[in-house]
């Protein structure tokens, strides 16, 4: 089988809701096997690829939030990563923030909020996509102050 | 019609309000405080956001977070219900700058009439009458003598920057009236640092009488008849009517042309209600108007067969009325009990807490507005209201007794709330009779006060 076909058939099963194909033709045998999104949390697929690097440990802290810090919305508005639309985002997950440091905006009243970090760690996930809205309270950032 | 509105309260208001709105098809965005989050308006409307913690001054007054609210889910309009923001000039003007209707009127209006002595003079040139005193100030002996004679004993006079009945003193006659004059000045001076004063004839034993009004966009203005609401301790109103056992239908004609005439002077739009006070000869005098819906609304849409909520949402549409005056007449007669997580006989003793019971009354003419459920915790931060029971009936009798029945069946266990008062006050001679002014309920309640120990 030409490299070319392989990749027409990769596509063909990205297209549909298959999981796996297996192919056998004599002694040539080729499975393509699709990973389940859905089945694995953002959360967790975070935590593990970063806890690890991180805290060096083997087993991560999954599906737990414990020793984490919440940053949570402190006004009603719409929660943007970026200073600008084509900016880049004030922070990404892994990054290593200070007291002080900005840490995403708030738009509320045609008013930019910059929201400022009280805790320094490294971001384990943000939990707000871009552009939504967002409430008084709402968790925004998990933080790891340990790190 | 308006797609998507904000609701900017709490409580049954809250709910009222999301009520009239599903079945107009209208979207609803709740807010609510970290301390209502199971409130039971943030179930019903179609979002609900949180908007700041319990103290109502960083959520329920908090414009900035309600209006990012109402921006960020794209609500077309705000409806501010009663209370809080519902008559901020400020607040009406930022919805309109942020193209979001407010549903109530315009932010002059609400100026303009939050004003007391800027209304008073208002109505007073439009021909509405007011309680007749002095225009204005009083500066000396010689002009306050002129001026009482003119106006006629007895009289009260008032501190300009008063409130809370400081500064204030009643002259029978002209013996009397030096004396309080100057008693009045020198508590205006130490309450208040501005001794100003000024007169007004006494009204005694007033009734207090409100004429709900309706205005369009197009100048067109109506309005409901009168609801009754002297019954008040500390200037809380505990039961209302509609109509009041002291208004005749001439009266009311006479009641409701005033207060038609004192809207049209400010060109007033959406709903309004004028108070006035009805003296035992059968006087009446423009007392203030409140920009806003009423608690007490529900007696009238029971007697007028009107949803008061969604003619506000019409109108703020850009509807216009579509009906006249003539179009408009009572049928029957309504009783609106407050229900407060109170102890009312025992010097309204706030009750907060969980509602372990609740059995909610029903049947022919009965009407249940509130957001509390059985599990639910009142809490301490807000109004002690966490209920309003109206019945309707085809005379007052039928509604009192409507009402005892009503009330018989209510059953809230857990707190303490102001049920037992108005089983009293449903068999009491002088309720029954419409025997009552705003004096009565201090009174009654200073004769049958229980003691803590009770």
């Amino acid at each position: 089988m030409e490299l070319k076909q392989i990749k027409e058939l990769i596509s063909l099963v990205n297209s549909t809701d298959l999981t796996e194909v297996e192919i056998e033709n004599g002694d040539f045998r080729l499975r393509i096997r699709r990973e389940q999104k859905e089945a694995v949390p953002t959360p967790i697929r975070v935590m593990e690829t970063v806890m690890p690097e991180v805290v060096g440990t083997p087993e991560p802290v999954v599906e737990s939030r414990e020793g984490l810090v919440e940053i949570t919305a402190p006004m009603v508005g719409t929660f943007y990563r970026a200073p600008a639309p084509d900016a880049d985002p004030f922070i990404q997950v892994g990054e290593t923030i200070t007291q002080g440091q900005v840490l995403f905006i708030i738009e509320a009243m045609k008013m930019m909020n910059e929201i400022e970090s009280e805790v320094k760690g490294v971001v384990k996930q943000i939990l707000v996509d871009n552009g939504e809205p967002v409430e008084y309270g709402q968790p925004i950032l998990l933080i790891d102050p340990r790190a | 019609m308006l797609r998507r509105i904000l609701v900017a309260n709490r409580g049954e208001i809250a709910l009222r309000i999301i009520r009239a709105c599903r079945e107009l098809n209208i979207e609803t965005i709740a807010v609510y405080s970290e301390a209502d989050r199971n409130s039971l308006h943030t179930r019903w409307a179609d979002k609900a956001v949180c908007i700041g913690p319990a103290a109502s001054r960083n959520s329920y007054l908090n414009a900035q977070n309600i209006l990012a609210a109402a921006v960020a889910h794209g609500a077309d309009a705000v409806h501010p219900g009663y209370g809080y923001l519902s008559e901020s000039a400020i607040f009406a003007e930022i919805c309109e700058a942020h193209n979001l209707v407010f549903v109530g009127p315009t932010a002059e209006q609400i100026e303009l009439l939050g004003d007391k002595s800027r209304a008073k003079a208002t109505m007073r040139a439009a021909g509405v009458p007011v309680v007749p005193g002095s225009e204005g100030a009083i500066h000396d002996e010689s002009e306050l003598i002129a001026v009482a004679e003119e106006v006629g004993y007895p009289v009260m006079i008032k501190a300009s920057a008063g409130g809370g009945g400081k500064g204030m003193r009643l002259a029978r006659d002209r013996g009397e009236l030096i004396k309080a004059y100057h008693t009045a000045r020198s508590e205006a001076a130490a309450a208040f640092s501005n001794d100003e004063v000024y007169l007004e004839r006494f009204i005694e034993a007033p009734r207090h009488i409100e004429v709900q009004l309706f205005g369009d966009n197009y100048g067109n203005i109506v309005h409901f008849g009168e609801r009754e609401c002297s019954l008040q301790r500390r200037h809380q109103k505990l039961i209302e009517e509609c109509p009041s056992a002291a208004v005749d239908e001439s009266m009311r004609a006479a009641m409701g042309r005033a207060a038609v005439l004192g809207a049209t002077a400010v060109n007033y739009r959406n709903a309004g209600t004028m108070e006035f006070l009805l003296d035992a000869s059968g006087e009446f005098y423009f007392m203030e108007m409140n920009t806003r819906i009423q608690v007490e609304h529900p007696v009238t849409e029971m007697v007028y067969g009107i949803d008061l909520i969604k003619e506000q949402i019409r109108i703020a549409s850009d509807e216009a009325l579509g009906y006249d005056q003539g179009d408009i007449s009572p049928m029957g007669h309504a009783i609106e009990c407050r229900i407060n997580a109170e102890a009312v006989r025992m010097n309204s003793r706030p009750s907060p807490g969980l509602i372990e019971t609740l059995l909610v009354p029903g049947g022919y003419g009965v009407r249940w507005d509130s957001h509390v459920y059985q599990g639910y915790t009142v809490p301490p931060y807000y109004d002690s209201m966490f209920g309003k029971l109206i019945a309707w009936g085809t005379d007052r009798d039928e509604a009192i007794h409507r009402m005892k029945r009503a009330l018989a069946e209510l059953t809230v266990e857990g707190i303490e709330t102001s049920i037992p008062f108005h089983r009293a006050m449903m068999d009491d001679p002088a309720f029954r009779g419409a025997r009552f002014s705003t004096d009565f309920l201090e009174e009654w309640l200073a004769e049958t006060e229980l003691s803590p120990k009770e």
